[in-house]
């Protein structure tokens, strides 16, 4: 056997006419692209114009028949994966996205290469591409300049919305009781820098509902407001701050909270009630609603940084609207608070006509009558009649779940003159620590949870749950559902294997979510000012600079990886053991064959008699040994031994 | 989308002369390809997709696939860099047929999706070449007889993604021997006793063809219509061709037909003398100037074409 000679190839390269089929390869491109698009909403504008190009790639890949027609194939397949990355974010997608884009650069590869037709060797060419590129990539990504959105366009998936289940902007009797029964998951929370808020002040608040009609309460930002009742949703757009995107903005801190939101059917999504918007599509409103700009019919990942202050919502003075009673629908529970009106005036005389009772004393005399009464938390209620359904509910029945006390507490406050609103969303969740990823609450839809907010003057907006007076004299065991609603405030975890599992894959989600929604303009400022401090303006050669370092990296990883990578394992290994007896002054005769080098070099070195023995029987023998004998484990064993052999020669090199 | 350079960019650039071709920054030439540009358009696409919906996925994409070009642009120059052809020795061919031209390549580390184009052939993909000497066999067609050089020689790659196509272009210096195309014909026979006479009396040759046929066979395509036996047609006896044989086992000499186009005369000779070795005939060669006095055998037949190929 030559020891390093090339052999001159007997046969003359064949040359083939340039006509090369794509393979499967292509094909499962679409299928991780088709996997990836599970869950985009086709009726936004991103949403139809991805599905759009991914069925029309799969149409020209299917009559492609010239390399040219595959390369086209290829890069649409890059620019679908693109279109999808600009709509979800998450883990799972973007794992897919990057496979992907990988096994579409691999078709390329193959479409250049020809001959090679094994998966594994495509992906691992296409893999050391690719990480040959990232790091210019990545420092472009971190240090090009960003711009901000070109025009309200920004709104691209605000066409359509394909309605899931979730919160329901009319709270009637039994739509909340629906959702506690559903232990889907609803949202995710992780705060990143610190704990969780105590189990008492777990309240996420989604939807306000302010319009009352006797009967139902509804949300005023459902798209149908009412004209003469604007007045909360145009003081909102006041409020719908954020912090100034432009670049002369002071930094803000990072995230306190990241939320990655199950698709609801609704623009408005979940939150504290307190936090700086740090994603362009999120807007708060003058109620306190948060509501994101996307599509309203997928996954949501934003995240919010720590407010300093109060939250303006709180302090937005309440309006006519909010006092808004459908008089004589409830006769009892309007006399019941008429006479809380005397007690809080003074006046017990006056029954028509007295004045507001302040709202502090009308919560704390709400709270005294709730505590007296007896009121039972239940699940299974019957229907409430359709005239006079709160007195039903307060004076007779007696019974009934958050969304039920909620609005009669509402119902009173307004009757008693002090002006109140429902709320819903959800209350508590659990507190996981996954294995790896971040620790997150996580929000199921049987933690939907409704409760009231009432003015007091002075102190803004106060948020008041009667479902915790109501369960005050009752034990969990009672009932499933305050069981759960327990459960909720104290964080008390009830998971089976399965959501363990759930739960250990979403901690890598949020993870995920943090560090890739986490940049953005203002980061890439930040970065910059820490990165040059008073040279900011040598941006853009820091930038050139960088870019070819990190060409002339890539370029040399490649040709390493390459290196490595391919070629005969056969000769690397013989080279390597020539390598270590060269070191020794050992080094083979011209015409001297493998077989005659060993013996010589058993001869010099007795002690690697074995072993070299060993290495050189079975390097012949897998080079002209019979094809079908197990090479892999001949590889390793080969392998072990010119290890060893190495070794050996280290330690004792003359 | 095509994967070559634009042939007025080609036509502006030098040709590469020389005995061996060694390959570098001085004789590569790089452009982006069609499917290059339209990548370009792609990756823009996605950075205004992603400043508009300011998402990170898009963006990292774009940077990804303008990263992947500018890597591109060096791989791809770097495939064919180093890069060392010399030419083999071409075997004599017949005009009008396909003709093997050998190359010898050396490749220093690899190269990968290497091409090549004679032109005005179309593109040969030859695949990956290992470290090495590798012989590589280019065919083309040549066209007219005597010594012909193909070319020029386009090597070119596109690889890893065709991105970018690299290429050099070289005046293959190693000329080939073309015979005439062999096209079957009259030919003239000039019977060595007359040619004895002749050529001692005048020195000039003379002499008919042989006009008795011996043998049918049936009619292929591409026979002459001169040997086509039109009586036995006319009776309806099939399409035969008349086999000539020479009645006198003395061997003949053959020369062109002198009513004919002297190319069109020299196609039909080649035929002629082709034929007469594979029956394993003793023959000789009348040329202006040249004689060949008759003889059998390979290296006979190979003095004879290549006589007929260099003859003016």
């Amino acid at each position: 056997m030559p020891l390093n000679v090339v052999p001159l190839k007997a046969v003359a390269v064949k040359s083939v006419a340039l006509k090369r089929r794509g393979g499967w390869v292509p094909w499962l491109a679409m299928g991780l692209l088709t996997a990836a698009a599970w869950g985009v909403a086709p009726f936004s504008l991103l949403g139809g114009l991805s599905l759009s190009l991914l069925v029309l790639t799969a149409l020209k890949l299917r009559e492609a028949k010239q390399r040219r027609e595959y390369r086209l194939v290829s890069l649409l397949q890059l620019v679908t994966a693109g279109l999808l990355g600009a709509q979800q974010a998450e883990l799972g997608s973007s794992l897919l996205q990057g496979l992907a884009v990988l096994v579409a650069l691999a078709g390329l590869l193959q479409l250049e290469l020809g001959e090679v037709t094994n998966l594994g060797k495509l992906l691992r060419r296409s893999g050391q591409l690719v990480l040959a590129a990232l790091p210019m990539a990545l420092v472009l990504f971190l240090l090009f300049p960003r711009l901000g959105p070109f025009s309200d366009l920004g709104r691209l998936g605000q066409f359509g919305a394909a309605a899931t289940t979730g919160l329901s902007t009319t709270l009637e009797p039994g739509t909340i009781a629906t959702l506690t029964q559903d232990r889907s998951p609803a949202a995710r929370v992780a705060f990143p820098g610190g704990g969780p808020p105590p189990a008492s002040q777990r309240l996420w608040r989604v939807l306000v509902h302010g319009q009352f009609d006797g009967q139902s309460w509804r949300s005023l930002n459902a798209g149908t407001t009412e004209a003469g009742m604007a007045g909360a949703d145009t003081a909102g757009a006041d409020i719908a701050a954020g912090p100034d995107p432009s670049l002369g903005a002071p930094p803000t801190p990072g995230a306190t909270q990241v939320w990655l939101s199950e698709p609801n059917g609704l623009p408005e999504v979940p939150w504290s009630g307190s936090g700086l918007p740090l994603d362009r599509h999120l807007k708060r409103d003058g109620q306190g609603q948060l509501r994101h700009d996307g599509s309203v019919g997928v996954r949501k990942l934003y995240s919010l940084a720590a407010e300093p202050a109060l939250a303006t919502w709180r302090r937005q003075a309440p309006t006519a609207q909010d006092l808004q009673m459908a008089a004589g629908t409830n006769p009892r529970l309007e006399t019941l608070a008429a006479g809380w009106r005397r007690q809080g005036s003074g006046d017990a005389q006056a029954v028509e006509g007295a004045k507001a009772v302040e709202g502090a004393k009308a919560v704390a005399l709400a709270e005294a009558w709730f505590r007296q009464q007896g009121f039972r938390y239940s699940l299974s209620n019957p229907l409430l009649p359709e005239t006079a359904p709160l007195d039903a509910l307060l004076f007779e029945q007696r019974q009934g779940f958050c969304g039920h006390y909620a609005s009669a507490l509402s119902a009173l406050m307004r009757a008693a003159g002090v002006p109140a609103r429902v709320v819903s969303g959800y209350r508590g969740g659990t507190w996981v620590v996954p294995l790896g990823g971040s620790a997150f609450l996580d929000l199921r839809q049987s933690d939907a949870h409704a409760w009231s907010e009432v003015w007091i003057a002075g102190e803004g907006w106060r948020t008041v749950d009667p479902t915790l007076w109501v369960l005050g004299g009752q034990t969990p065991a009672d009932d499933p559902a305050a069981a759960s609603v327990q459960a909720a405030s104290t964080g008390a975890d009830r998971a089976g294997p399965l959501d363990w599992v759930a739960r250990q894959w979403w901690g890598l989600d949020l993870a995920w979510g943090e560090w890739w929604l986490g940049f953005d303009q203002r980061s890439q400022e930040r970065l910059l000012q820490r990165l040059l401090g008073p040279y900011r303006d040598w941006a853009g050669a820091l930038l050139l600079v960088a870019v070819a370092l990190t060409l002339a990296l890539g370029l040399a990883a490649y040709g390493w990886l390459r290196r490595r990578g391919e070629g005969d394992r056969l000769q690397q290994e013989l080279n390597q053991l020539l390598r270590s007896c060269a070191r020794g002054g050992l080094v083979p005769m011209p015409g001297e064959t493998l077989g005659q080098f060993g013996q010589r070099l058993r001869q010099a070195r007795p002690l690697l008699g074995p072993e070299l023995e060993d290495f050189v029987g079975l390097l012949q023998q897998l080079r002209y040994g019979r094809p079908g004998a197990p090479q892999r484990q001949g590889l390793d064993r080969l392998s072990r031994c010119g290890q060893s052999l190495r070794r050996q020669l280290r330690r004792s090199p003359s | 989308m095509g994967s070559g350079a634009p042939p007025s960019l080609s036509r502006w650039l030098p040709l590469q002369q020389g005995e061996v071709l060694k390959l570098g920054l001085r004789n590569l030439y790089i452009v982006p390809t069609g499917f290059g540009w339209l990548w370009l358009g792609g990756a823009l696409f996605l950075q205004l997709v992603g400043i508009q919906t300011q998402s990170n996925g898009s963006v990292l994409l774009c940077f990804l696939m303008l990263a992947l070009q500018l890597l591109s642009l060096h791989l791809t120059h770097g495939q064919l860099e180093g890069l060392e052809v010399r030419c083999g020795q071409p075997e004599p061919a017949f005009a009008g047929e396909t003709a093997a031209y050998p190359l010898i390549v050396r490749v220093q580390s690899a190269c990968e999706g290497l091409e090549w184009r004679l032109p005005p052939g179309a593109l040969h993909g030859v695949g990956s070449l290992g470290p090495g000497e590798h012989p590589l066999t280019l065919e083309w067609t040549p066209g007219r007889r005597g010594l012909q050089r193909p070319g020029p020689l386009r090597l070119q790659t596109t690889a890893p993604l065709g991105l970018f196509v690299c290429w050099s272009r070289w005046q293959l210096p190693t000329a080939q021997l073309i015979y005439p195309a062999p096209k079957p014909g009259p030919v003239r026979q000039v019977p060595m006793a007359d040619w004895r006479e002749r050529t001692e009396a005048a020195g000039a040759l003379g002499g008919e063809g042989s006009e008795e046929w011996q043998d049918l066979r049936p009619h292929r395509r591409g026979d002459s219509s001169s040997r086509m036996a039109w009586k036995l047609l006319a009776q309806g006896r099939g399409a035969q061709t008349k086999r000539f044989q020479d009645p006198r086992l003395e061997p003949s000499l053959w020369a062109p037909d002198p009513t004919l186009p002297p190319e069109e005369a020299l196609e039909h000779l080649c035929d002629r003398l082709c034929q007469l070795h594979r029956q394993g005939q003793s023959y000789g060669l009348a040329l202006a100037g040249l004689q060949i006095a008759p003889d059998r055998g390979s290296s006979h037949r190979d003095r004879c074409l290549e006589a007929l190929a260099l003859c003016h």
